[in-house]
């Protein structure tokens, strides 16, 4: 059968979300999850700093904050500075 | 096509490269246009790693008289300064360490490319655009191994199309750095260079001459407004920073 769900539908469907950080970009199983405990799960993976601030949209997001099917979590990376 | 008027602000490890790709585009894109060369810093010889310089000088002065012979339709103007906030009230009597403020230098309809070292010269160079109707500023960087970013920021009849980059950085609200036209000779002499790599500062203008080919030659949206890469790993990532993208709920 054809599968005419969009990602984000899809996302929604499966309880995925989609984590951000820098060149990294992945649907996953986050949604359900804090966002510190997103963070803690990509941290070594990815190489998130602690602190790095997370962001839906131009919105920063509690550390408390559950992450809903679908969303769109950024973890900030700092830009390049030198040149 | 209309001519423009480019402004390159800093002529180091990617403002060489990025000049000498923005210096051909508008020769034959966009003839009779001008390209202004900004940096109050001087060549050294241990720059040459890194950097496309034929002699010892002024960076901004070196750089205008070494591509004007060879490309007659641009007009080539250094302006050997550092560039500064308006409420700069620091050191102006060197007479090594001339400055001009940000909102003199940069004017409407300008194309402006940020390619300082630091993020604090950044922020003024984006905050004096962002008083502008109409303004294109493109700033790329990189850190001391193969990763780098670049960021598109736009407005048009006063909107803002992009948003202003501290909305997405807070390193542009709280700088780890110095503007070093706003220190003093001592202070920028003891300012470390780092050990940054040839390839990411050409990554850097390449990105950035890419972003320029699409949104000004091109006249396409600045969708792919952030891009990171890592040619460390092979990858690179755009980002949607359009105001009218950042701001719909992105949970549909």
């Amino acid at each position: 059968m054809e599968n005419n769900m969009s990602g984000a539908s899809a996302q929604k469907a499966t309880g995925m979300a989609n984590l951000r950080f820098g060149v990294y970009n992945q649907p996953t199983n986050v949604a359900g999850k804090s966002v510190k405990d997103a963070r803690d799960q990509f941290s070594k993976i990815w190489g998130i700093p602690t602190d790095a601030v997370a962001y839906k949209g131009k919105d920063k997001l509690d550390e408390n904050y559950v992450i809903q099917p679908g969303d769109n979590v950024e973890f900030h990376r700092r830009a390049g500075e030198k040149g | 096509m209309s001519t423009k008027r480019f402004i390159v602000i800093g002529a180091g490890g990617v403002g060489t490269w990025l000049t000498a790709g923005l210096v051909r585009l508008l020769e034959w894109k966009f003839p009779g246009s001008g390209l202004i060369i900004v940096d109050g810093d001087n060549y050294e010889e241990r720059n040459k790693e890194r950097q496309d310089f034929a002699k010892i000088g002024n960076k901004a002065v070196v750089k205008a008289h070494e591509l004007t012979p060879h490309f007659p339709n641009t007009t080539i103007i250094p302006v050997p300064k550092w560039v500064v906030s308006d409420n700069f009230a620091g050191v102006t009597t060197e007479d090594d360490a001339p400055k001009i403020k940000a909102t003199d230098l940069i004017n409407e309809g300008d194309i402006v490319f940020a390619v300082v070292d630091n993020f604090a010269a950044r922020k003024i160079i984006f905050d004096a655009a962002s008083r502008l109707d109409n303004v294109d500023v493109f700033t790329g960087g990189n850190d001391d191994a193969l990763f780098g970013s670049i960021y598109h920021y736009q407005k048009r009849d006063g909107v803002e199309i992009t948003e202003h980059p501290s909305v997405f950085h807070p390193e542009y609200e709280n700088a780890p750095d110095k503007n070093p036209g706003e220190l003093s000779c001592q202070e920028r002499s003891e300012i470390e260079g780092g050990t940054q790599l040839l390839a990411t500062n050409m990554a850097v203008a390449a990105f950035i001459l890419g972003r320029v080919q699409k949104t000004i030659v091109q006249d396409q949206s600045p969708e792919e407004t952030e891009i990171y890469f890592d040619l460390g790993i092979g990858k690179s990532e755009p980002y949607n920073r359009m105001v009218s993208h950042v701001s719909q709920p992105v949970n549909v």
